[in-house]
């Protein structure tokens, strides 16, 4: 299977850049748009941040903290101010700038499409999609580490929907695969790089995943389906502590809270949203006192839920593209997979006793 | 409409979250505008006989501490508790674990029998507590959310999440990854969670969330290399009086 990932690949037109002149390539970026690429952040992690120095840029990272949701639906956002005394409201301006993303993993990208679906079905999220206007993405193959699964979730590494153009690593460089038009315009105008024949021939690293999903991604719904009382959820919640870093980390959690904080002169103030989460006390809070999923076993069972089931029968795609933030940032180190494959056994033994 | 009036008082404690409200220096005169301040000790010397609003610092750890708060609870419409003495009992509270006798003879000598001491407890397990305002020193941003709500006849919105979530929310770099324990996993958010975000772990000053899992906080801290005895002392630092149950120290 893997053999088949690069043919797609292989029938792109190519040019090779070398590590310098890829660093060229991101100030070339900057002079034309914002650039926003995966930088170092503390001792062992990393961010996406706007690019102020091209060497700033990491080309090899694991994952990074947030995905790039917070470009789209910041942590926090004042969506009006108000007036009490004049009666009267008003919306901050939305700047819909030019952004060029460098450096994106295929997961990453996913999570940020099922993210657009989110926001475009039903009322359209005036926010979100005019965040999302203008927008290039430019993808960087990656290895995986502990705790990537996308392609148990049907995302392969070099998955390309949504990039303009995508950075094979070699050796002494990068290939890069020119996936659009767009793509092709910046390397045109960049116009330097070497190109490289079709047939020339380059060894493609084939890279494996360390860890898997024991069913096929197609199979995870019909799963879910046949899960909801299994004892794997009681067992988790042993474990876990609420704390929230799944939903918060999570590539395609879009939950919020709106509050309104009212200035020091009693008149003014703005109404915010802020991300809220499955996981935590007061999200199925409700007046009156009552909390419909007060139990931690069951806003887990909820939360997968919706990457595997709810989500997934709406949208057509599974909500979990396997970026594993949610397990490796777990302080109870709490392993997706390991529930994921716990309910497909619980699963496949509901099965053995049916056909007995 | 007159001015509410606002008082604020102190029990044991270091008095540090009343100097914090005297650092919002920006915002003092506006406060100033909205409530009328009748007693506040560690600013003026003026009395007053009832308050709409009462702040109170510091945990009940005297008799006449009991009659104090009893006192002030009768004269006050809304009663807030200040900072983590107040709110739990606070570092005061870790005297609980140790012999009363014996506690009293370090601090005291051979004057122990003047000063008449009882177990250390949160104000709310005395009187009635309105609300809270967490942390040690107190949350500032959390007192003027509350003080505002008060005044505006709101009800306050207080979180009951855990510190992670403002740690996620600013994508600081988790100290776990830096091989540090932290208790922000169970902690409650309100401090912006301005130690981690500082590089420092969560000790925990501002009490746990509703539901904490102690079980998986005691697990958690033993995968980060604590012993069961340290990871019960980190728990109980600023809370043994919410974790009584704890086994491991006495």
């Amino acid at each position: 299977m893997n053999q088949n990932n690069f043919t797609s690949l292989r029938q792109l037109k190519k040019v090779f850049f070398d590590e310098r002149t890829t660093r060229g390539f991101i100030s070339f970026l900057s002079d034309r748009a914002k650039v926003i690429a995966p930088c170092k952040k503390g001792e062992n992690s990393y961010s996406f941040e706007y690019i102020q120095n091209p060497d700033e840029v990491v080309f090899d990272y694991p994952r990074t903290i947030q995905p790039l949701k917070k470009f789209f639906l910041p942590p926090r956002e004042t969506l009006f101010n108000f007036n009490t005394r004049e009666n009267s409201f008003s919306e901050p301006d939305i700047e819909s700038e030019d952004r060029i993303f460098f450096g994106v993993h295929a997961y990453e990208l996913q999570g940020l499409l099922r993210l657009d679906h989110c926001f475009e079905e039903g009322h359209p999220e005036y926010n979100y999609l005019r965040r999302r206007e203008n927008t290039l993405f430019i993808g960087i193959s990656y290895t995986p580490d502990d705790w990537h699964f996308s392609r148990s979730v049907g995302i392969e590494i070099e998955k390309l929907e949504g990039f303009c153009l995508y950075f094979e690593p070699l050796d002494s460089g990068f290939l890069v695969f020119i996936v659009n038009e767009a793509g092709k315009n910046l390397v045109e105008l960049f116009g330097k790089g070497a190109e490289i024949d079709n047939d020339e021939n380059f060894a493609l690293v084939e890279k494996n995943f360390r860890v898997k999903i024991k069913f096929h991604h197609n199979r995870l719904p019909q799963v879910f389906e046949n899960v909801y009382y299994s004892k794997v959820w009681e067992e988790i919640s042993r474990k876990c502590l609420g704390c929230g870093t799944c939903n918060l980390l999570c590539p395609t959690c879009y939950c919020f809270d709106v509050r309104d904080e009212i200035e020091l002169d009693a008149t003014t103030g703005k109404r915010e949203r802020f991300w809220d989460g499955c996981m935590l006390n007061s999200f199925a809070l409700v007046a009156g006192g009552e909390n419909f999923r007060d139990p931690l076993s069951s806003r887990t069972r909820h939360r997968l839920h919706r990457k595997f089931k709810y989500l997934a029968d709406s949208a057509g795609d599974l909500f979990c593209v396997g970026c594993g933030r949610c397990s490796k940032y777990c302080p109870a180190k709490i392993n997706i997979i390991d529930i994921i494959n716990d309910l497909i056994g619980d699963f496949a033994g509901q099965q053995k006793r049916v056909l007995i | 409409m007159s001015k509410p009036k606002v008082a604020f008082f102190d029990f044991a404690s270091c008095e540090g979250c009343q100097l914090n409200k005297l650092n919002l220096e920006n915002s003092l005169l506006s406060i100033l505008e909205l409530v009328d301040i009748v007693e506040f000790r560690e600013a003026m010397d003026d009395r007053a006989d009832e308050y709409d609003i009462a702040f109170v610092e510091g945990s009940i750890s005297t008799p006449t501490c009991v009659e104090r708060i009893h006192d002030i609870r009768r004269r006050s419409k809304i009663l807030v508790a200040l900072g983590a003495c107040a709110v739990q009992g606070g570092i005061n509270a870790l005297r609980n674990s140790q012999p009363a006798e014996w506690v009293k003879e370090v601090v005291y000598g051979d004057d122990k029998y003047l000063f008449p001491s009882i177990p250390v407890q949160p104000v709310s397990a005395v009187v009635k507590v309105d609300y809270e305002v967490r942390g040690c020193p107190m949350s500032t941003p959390e007192f003027l959310h509350i003080l505002k709500s008060l005044i505006l006849g709101r009800k306050p919105e207080i979180f009951d999440h855990a510190v992670c979530v403002e740690c996620k929310s600013s994508e600081n770099e988790c100290v776990l990854e830096t091989g540090m324990f932290c208790l922000g996993p169970v902690t409650r958010a309100g401090c912006g969670a301005v130690c981690p975000e500082n590089g420092q772990y969560c000790s925990g000053c501002r009490g746990y969330v509703s539901n904490i899992n102690t079980d998986g906080a005691l697990e958690m801290l033993a995968e980060n290399g604590l012993s069961r005895l340290e990871a019960v002392k980190r728990l109980r630092l600023f809370c043994s009086s919410e974790l009584v149950e704890l086994d491991g120290v006495k």
